[in-house]
């Protein structure tokens, strides 16, 4: 019920915020934080004590039109909770950056209404909502991205409201698929997701079918990830987004597909078949090697760490695949539980990376390699900000990246065996560049042409020690969150 | 709960945020906080020493190591089944003990070498949080915990490395440092994931945590046995593989020289007496792992040290920069300390107190000649090179007698603590070819001895450039000491590369009473201390006179080889870095933009498409009808020939 009400409020502020033509920057900030602490508060309620058996909480039901099947029908699982707090936080820190000179009003209504289609993602219970929430988030992106995006933004707001609405369609004919074949099977219309989402349903479907619809899924949700090749969107769409709104893609944007592979299609992963899991597994490690090679010669800092986001996720596609395919074995559990931790790190770390990357961008100007270059000696702590955001991006233990990347390394040798290796190697590649970006940027000799510039004011420096501190708190008490996501794979697997 | 073995790291971690903030105000306080903090982790450690010597030990015949006696062990759960928490046994005391009592000397040097460095209160805080990271590595519970730890101590040394940030030699030794480190700390993960994964099922697993350390220590045969020799064997060369990293062994040691571009109280810290011993203190910790495995994980350790004590030791004798020479020294001496280990094979259990004796020993010698060699910088203004030094001993004859003793032990010169740990490594190589009696078995001996000549050779082609002859320099005729206050830490660590000989025996035993003081047939003990003497005549012959002045190598090829350090530089970075990576990288960009280009192709085919349709949509209602006319004809004719009419 709280979660359900808090939901309401929340879709009733994005639509209020419309009104406040001058303070909507204010009002946005103390929206977005109530709700980050009403979501903070509910979980600890929820999650915190005997999430023993992984299921559903907050769930309930209203039905819209019954003959048909359609309902208003929520719940929480542990990951989803874990995912709404992500959320809260992203798109706090996105309302927190943009700040009132650099963007008009209506930038804090298109953060308030992701922030509705994010929650509304993670807490609908029912396909057509699902699906609806899912288009709600895309419209105030691609405006944020058409409106302050950079150069090009006309062509590149086009591409990406257009590539990730070709993933969309798709996703809605594998809904119809398998909703259609479970009323052939039952004699029931639903869109309830965990009524269709049932093995003994989906091997009813015809193979071909059956494979359209996992297709149909995996491209929607592979195209968020994103993954290699469904990525063409991404490095344009994060070099050219107003840097709130890269936030809100590297935080809030990929967590829905991996929301997409964990939260919708883990309970048929039976029916997945083999074959697919091995494609998933290859897609993973390719986009890990082929994304940390190609940031490798990046110039552009803002492209170089759209690249490493699309990479760490890469992580999340092994994470599902190989876990899946290790079936009931004791390390798919520590597997699966990493990857879908690494989402929730990857969206604090590139959140704060990006932040960290705005403000060198405000203060000098620049944000590419050869135009920043010693700027330590003059903001020694933006770029001890930035430095920390690079090393948990690297996997750095103590920082949460670790936490994912380890548990998704140590379960994949019992699926991969050797081909672990390319994954090291991809490893190797991403410390090399982040390293390289930092020593290139930070370090040397002080680019005199910068001039004089500020280091952090206060109110910046809060945020990014306290998006740090997240980060760090995650990578030294991972259990916070941990816990439940085993449980979440125990309920499932 | 053994509470005190805790403070061993939280107190200079504690200390750290401390001496930033604190210091930021106030710079001259951060050293002195932080060297309290670092302080409190010797009392810590001092204390937990005598709560552990207190326990009995019992004697065992399986040349493993059994974890017996009074030890400390706390863990708690960190995630999923990965435990957090302290082991602290007599291996782990000791190491916490020479680190932090060595992090303390350094660190009150420091208050003197960086008195006027404007980010001293940086400074101080990242050296208080490497000790901290490296006493977390020393009493870690669980290989992850140990990993996390061996991650900070690698992050500090990056950060301590790039300390003067605006020199781009600095940054570009740093960034080298912490990938090629990362190399090995990745193959070290991959021993730990397929640990882990073998595990999985075992079932002496209980409730114990597959990674913990005192779990494997305590079950390494049956692992053994499950898991099957080979595979733990891998598992073993994956760790070593981590160590050589840390430890800079042959081939990933080339960053090490290049790490010298930091600050000389760092490169004693960090890259001579604490960190770069972890690798050692990483076998010597999971040694039952390497032992239980098959017989190739501790053969390739011993081979490892034996070929790069040697393989360092021979660049070092053609470097000219002071800190250059001492740091191909540090790789060799760590070397003799893995090789010491690697001889385990034979010895079992017994062969550790020999490695970490000499890891102790060299700890203190190297601190000591790195803070001398420091000093003389200071009096320099960082000349770091030996060709334009000279006549020191006389202008500065403090330091330089300071200077003299370490290198005295560092050539394991009789009677110094040096020889008692070196020696007795080299003649427990002779005794492992005595026992197998064959060429294998022959080469840590050939290798170890023929070390002892290269130490001598580079270390006092060193010490005569500085210390005798003319000044060769403006700077170098004007060199003063230090006052002698700065110079006490560098006093008791003198004393301590003097005197700690005394205490060889003592040490073993504590380590493991099956410990042993190998001893050899008198003409074999007499080869190494023979090659030293030679040593020492060939170098006061060549450099204690202005003889080498006139010597031109230049032409030939061993020179050559040698002074471009085997071409391993070159191979890593202008063939593997430059001619393999980045091709790669700049070809897949490529296809990255090409691909990208393809895509927007479609989509802007698919609106030129539209623009073509829409041409038809004119408004003129007679051209909507021709078009239908045409439309429904082609429906029919359509239908007709596949026969539905």
């Amino acid at each position: 019920m709280f979660i359900l009400i808090l939901f309401i409020i929340m879709v009733l502020a994005s639509v209020v915020s419309f009104g406040f033509m001058d303070r909507r920057r204010e009002y946005a900030l103390i929206a977005t934080a109530i709700f980050l602490v009403a979501t903070i508060v509910y979980s600890i309620l929820r999650f915190s004590t005997g999430y023993g058996s992984g299921g559903f909480r907050s769930e309930s039901v209203y039905n819209l039109a019954p003959s048909i099947g359609i309902a208003f029908s929520i719940g929480v699982s542990g990951f989803a909770d874990a995912l709404l707090i992500l959320s809260g936080i992203v798109i706090f820190i996105a309302a927190f950056i943009a700040g009132k000179h650099e963007f008009t009003q209506t930038m804090y209504s298109y953060i308030m209404i992701t922030e509705v289609g994010l929650y509304g993602i993670l807490i609908s219970r029912d396909f057509l909502f699902f699906y609806i929430f899912w288009e709600v988030v895309l419209i105030p992106v691609y405006f944020m991205v058409a409106q302050y995006g950079g150069r090009n933004k006309d062509h590149v707001s086009l591409k990406f409201f257009v590539y990730t609405h070709i993933g969309s369609v798709f996703l809605l004919l594998a809904i119809f698929t398998v909703y259609a074949y479970h009323y052939d099977a039952t004699g029931v219309f639903t869109f309830e997701i965990g009524a269709l989402m049932q093995s003994k349903y989906i091997e009813m479907i015809p193979t071909a079918l059956r494979y359209f619809a996992v297709f149909g899924f995996l491209f929607a949700f592979l195209v968020k990830m994103p993954s290699f090749p469904l990525h063409s969107w991404l490095p344009d769409t994060y070099e050219t987004s107003p840097y709130p709104g890269t936030v809100i893609l590297a935080g809030g944007l990929s967590l829905m597909g991996g929301y997409g592979l964990f939260g919708i299609l883990m309970p048929i992963y039976s029916s997945l078949g083999t074959s697919v899991l091995q494609l998933l597994v290859a897609l993973g490690i390719i986009s890990l090697l082929y994304f940390s090679f190609t940031a490798l010669i990046q110039k552009n800092l803002k492209r170089m760490m759209a690249f490493a986001s699309a990479g760490a996720m890469g992580f999340v596609t092994l994470s599902f695949g190989a876990g899946l395919l290790e079936g009931t074995k004791y390390t798919a559990s520590l597997e699966l539980a990493g990857g879908m931790f690494q989402i929730v790190a990857h969206g604090l770390i590139m959140a704060m990376i990006f932040t960290a990357l705005y403000f060198i961008k405000m203060s000098t100007g620049k944000e590419t390699t050869y135009g920043l270059g010693g700027i330590y000696r003059e903001v020694p702590m933006l770029s001890t900000f930035l430095l920390a955001g690079l090393l948990a991006s690297l996997g750095l233990p103590g920082l949460a990246g670790f936490i994912g990347e380890f548990s998704i390394l140590v379960g994949s040798f019992a699926a991969i065996g050797w081909l672990i290796l390319l994954v090291i190697l991809g490893m190797i590649v991403t410390a090399s560049y982040h390293i390289w970006a930092a020593q290139r940027s930070l370090y040397g000799p002080y680019n005199e042409n910068l001039g004089k510039i500020a280091d952090l004011t206060p109110s910046r420096f809060a945020i990014l020690i306290g998006t740090f501190a997240a980060i760090f708190i995650l990578g030294i008490v991972p259990n916070l969150i941990y816990g439940i996501l085993v449980s979440y794979v125990g309920g499932i697997i | 709960m053994y509470w005190p073995g805790w403070f061993i790291f939280l107190s200079p971690l504690i200390g750290a945020p401390i001496a930033l903030a604190v210091g930021k105000r106030y710079k001259s306080l951060a050293g002195i906080i932080a060297s309290l903090a670092v302080g409190g982790a010797l009392v810590a450690s001092i204390i937990t020493f005598f709560f552990v010597d207190a326990g009995t030990v019992v004697s065992n015949s399986s040349k493993l190591y059994v974890v017996t006696g009074q030890y400390a062990y706390n863990h708690y759960l960190w995630f999923f089944n990965i435990d957090i928490g302290i082991f602290i046994d007599r291996l782990s005391i000791m190491m916490a003990l020479m680190v932090s009592f060595v992090s303390l000397m350094i660190h009150l040097f420091a208050l003197y070498y960086m008195k006027n460095d404007p980010n001293k209160h940086v400074y101080f805080a990242e050296t208080s949080l490497f000790t901290a990271g490296m006493l977390g590595l020393v009493v870690a519970s669980n290989l992850v915990v140990f990993f996390l730890f061996w991650e900070l101590v690698g992050l500090c040394s990056y950060l301590l490395i790039g300390f003067w940030f605006f020199k781009p030699n600095a940054t570009a030794a740093a960034k080298k440092a912490f990938i090629v480190t990362r190399v090995g700390d990745l193959l070290f993960l991959v021993g730990m994931a397929i640990l882990y994964d073998s595990l999985v099922g075992f079932p002496g697993l209980g409730s114990n945590s597959p990674l913990s350390i005192p779990f494997l220590i305590n079950n390494a045969s049956l692992i053994a046995s499950y898991i099957g020799k080979n595979t733990l064997g891998i598992v073993a060369v994956l760790f070593l593989a981590g160590a050589a990293g840390k430890s800079a062994q042959f081939p990933l040691h080339v960053w090490i020289p290049d790490a010298m571009e930091g600050p000389t109280t760092v490169s004693a810290l960090i890259h001579a007496a604490t960190m770069v011993t972890a690798g050692v203190y990483l076998v010597a910790r999971v040694f039952n792992i390497f032992y239980a495995a098959a017989p190739f994980a501790l053969y390739s350790v011993a081979i490892l040290g034996a070929f790069t004590a040697v393989f360092a030791g021979i660049i070092g004798i053609f470097v000219n920069d002071i800190k250059r020479i001492l740091a191909y020294s540090t790789i060799s001496q760590i070397g003799y300390m893995f090789a010491a280990i690697g001889l385990g094979g034979l010895f079992g259990y017994a062969a550790v107190p020999l490695g970490m004796f000499h890891l102790v020993v060299h700890a203190v010698f190297k601190a000591l000649l790195f803070m001398a060699a420091g000093a003389i910088l200071i009096a320099l203004m960082d000349l770091r090179d030996t060709r334009d030094m000279g006549g020191l001993w006389r202008k500065m004859p403090m330091t330089v007698t300071l200077l003299f003793i370490g290198s005295l032990a560092l050539i394991a010169f009789p009677g110094t603590a040096g020889y008692f740990s070196k020696d007795s490594i080299i003649s427990a190589s002779w005794l492992y070819y005595a026992h197998y009696g064959t060429a294998w078995s022959f080469i840590p001996w050939i290798f170890l001895a023929t070390g002892s000549l290269l130490t001598t050779l580079y270390t006092f082609r060193m010490f005569f450039r500085v210390s005798l002859g003319k000044p060769r320099s403006h700077l170098a005729e004007h060199a003063k000491d230090p006052s002698v206050w700065a110079l006490i830490p560098l006093f008791i660590l003198a004393a301590g590369a003097l005197l700690l000989g005394l205490i060889q025996t003592p040490f073993y035993n504590f380590i493991t009473p099956e410990a042993f003081v190998p001893s050899v047939p008198i003409y074999i003990e007499a080869i190494p201390i023979t090659l030293l003497a030679i040593g020492l005549i060939v170098t006061y012959v060549l450099y204690g006179t202005d003889r080498w002045r006139h010597m031109d190598f230049s032409k030939n090829r061993l020179y050559r080889l040698a002074k471009n350090k085997f071409y391993l530089d070159t191979l890593f970075t202008n063939i593997i870095a430059e001619r393999v990576i980045t091709p790669v990288s700049g070809g897949i960009a490529t296809f990255e933009n090409a691909y990208n280009n393809a895509v927007d192709r479609t989509g802007s085919g698919t609106l030129s498409l539209g623009s073509f349709f829409r041409k038809l949509q004119d408004g003129v209602v007679e051209n909507y009808f021709v078009v239908l006319i045409i439309g429904i004809s082609i429906v029919f004719i359509i239908m007709l020939l596949a026969g539905l009419m």
